[in-house]
């Protein structure tokens, strides 16, 4: 009688090990799928947004559009790159914030989209300048950088976003004032007379943008060292 | 077929109002120079009234005096002539009259309306946030220009009181804001899959907003033509 208990305990022992033994491996086995499938996510050049990206970024365009908020009274100067000059600071410090946080492609189209909501009644031309501005922009980084990883990927595209614009407007107006045979006259009351004073507006655009986007990561770097955004 | 020809004051659906705002900014703009467009922005604004609330249409005229004037007046007085006075004048005209149609609508029903013709919710999601975040974040400037103050620095205008009074401490706290509302807005069931999901209290086009739009038109061809 004896033998036998001590046979049935055995085999209950050796059950219960073996099962544990599978759990184990098939835990092992999940964890592994997981960091697997993490460390493709993070080799992904083209990521997901989640829901926690898209009101970061929507909170940051806010941001954006509150600070430039005069632009409408700017925009009707007939100066070249007086819009950017004053929107370069605003326009390139959030951006480069909110693409330090929300390290994915497209997330310079989403700030750009959701500024140019409301920015659409503004000013409705920078609206779309900005848009193709950033899709430009994002291409170009993901082309040179291969995503958002490196700071400087944020950097540049920050810097870049903004002067991007000034082509562009001025490709507009003379598409735009074509219409009405005044071409030369709107295009020349854009550019100014003087070639020099344009191509000196456009480099003090570049420069202030670098600053603002050198600002923005400076920031996100702090914040990311007092554990305020998690990477 | 009963609703469509009901008319609803200051309810013009959402879309098309949007497109109306914009067609008016965009011929303006274009137009500028030409004092036909000043009789066209009269005209367009006098028919607003009809469509929209009037409130919103009186606030507008107060910026259009203010800044509108301000523009005129530096405008003549620069080039010393009337017509480039009346080109500026129109090209703000063209803003505050164009934005009349987009500030009377509610960012709900923009966002219902978008929902129903099922647009991707990231956008509708973010459009949502952009327009009702303003004042949240107006409020959070102010608490932390008051902190500032309590902690002795009075001005933003030095650059290293700006970077370390107010935008570590303003950048810290939007990112919580961020945090919480993300979390806030998941436990509502909001997500950005394309999932099913029901849309109350929908927009439908009526026969007032094919007749706003079509006057636009209408007044566009009239101020081209004579």
């Amino acid at each position: 009688m004896k033998n036998k208990r001590e046979n049935f305990d055995n085999l209950v022992k050796t059950l219960s090990k073996s099962s544990e033994e599978n759990q184990n491996s098939e835990k092992i086995s999940k964890n592994e799928e997981k960091t697997v499938k993490i460390s493709e996510e993070n080799y992904k050049i083209f990521q997901k947004f989640k829901i926690k990206d898209i009101v970061f970024l929507a909170i940051i365009s806010c941001i954006m559009l509150l600070t430039g908020a005069f632009m409408p009274l700017v925009s009707n100067i007939p100066i070249f790159g007086i819009i950017q000059i004053c929107l370069g600071l605003q326009f390139s410090l959030f951006p480069a914030i909110g693409m330090m946080k929300v390290r994915k492609p497209g997330a310079l189209l989403f700030m750009s989209f959701f500024s140019g909501i409301v920015l659409i009644f503004m000013n409705t031309i920078m609206f779309f300048c900005l848009l193709l501005c950033a899709l430009i922009a994002e291409a170009l980084t993901i082309l040179i950088f291969r995503g958002y990883k490196s700071d400087w990927a944020s950097f540049f595209a920050a810097t870049l976003y903004l002067p991007l614009t000034l082509p562009f407007l001025y490709l507009w107006y003379k598409f735009f004032y074509s219409f009405t045979g005044e071409e030369g006259q709107a295009v020349s009351a854009f550019i100014g007379s003087d070639a020099g004073t344009a191509i000196g507006m456009c480099f003090a655009v570049i420069a202030l943008c670098a600053v603002g986007a050198f600002i923005g990561v400076i920031i996100t770097r702090e914040l990311k060292k007092a554990g305020v955004i998690k990477k | 077929m009963k609703n469509f020809f009901s008319y609803k004051y200051s309810s013009l659906y959402p879309l098309i109002a949007i497109v109306g705002g914009l067609t008016i900014v965009i011929f303006t703009l274009v137009f500028a120079n030409d004092v036909k467009c000043t009789y066209f922005l009269i005209t367009v604004y006098l028919m607003m009234f009809l469509f929209i609330d009037y409130k919103v249409c009186l606030k507008s005229l107060i910026y259009l005096i203010i800044i509108g004037g301000l523009f005129f007046l530096i405008a003549y007085l620069v080039s010393d002539r009337l017509d480039q006075g009346v080109s500026m004048l129109n090209r703000v005209a063209a803003f505050s009259v164009g934005m009349i149609p987009g500030v009377s609508l509610g960012p709900d029903r923009l966002a219902r309306n978008l929902a129903q013709i099922r647009a991707p919710r990231s956008l509708t999601i973010g459009m949502l946030i952009v327009f009702s975040f303003m004042p949240t974040l107006l409020n959070e400037s102010r608490r932390v220009k008051e902190g500032m103050k309590a902690r002795g620095s009075f001005t933003v205008l030095n650059p290293k009181i700006l970077y370390r009074a107010f935008l570590i401490p303003f950048i810290t706290r939007i990112v919580d804001i961020s945090d919480t509302l993300s979390l806030s807005i998941e436990t509502r069931g909001f997500d950005l899959h394309n999932k099913n999901y029901s849309v109350y209290k929908k927009e439908y086009i009526r026969f007032f907003d094919i007749l706003f739009i079509l006057l636009i038109v209408l007044c566009i061809i009239l101020a081209v033509i004579l």
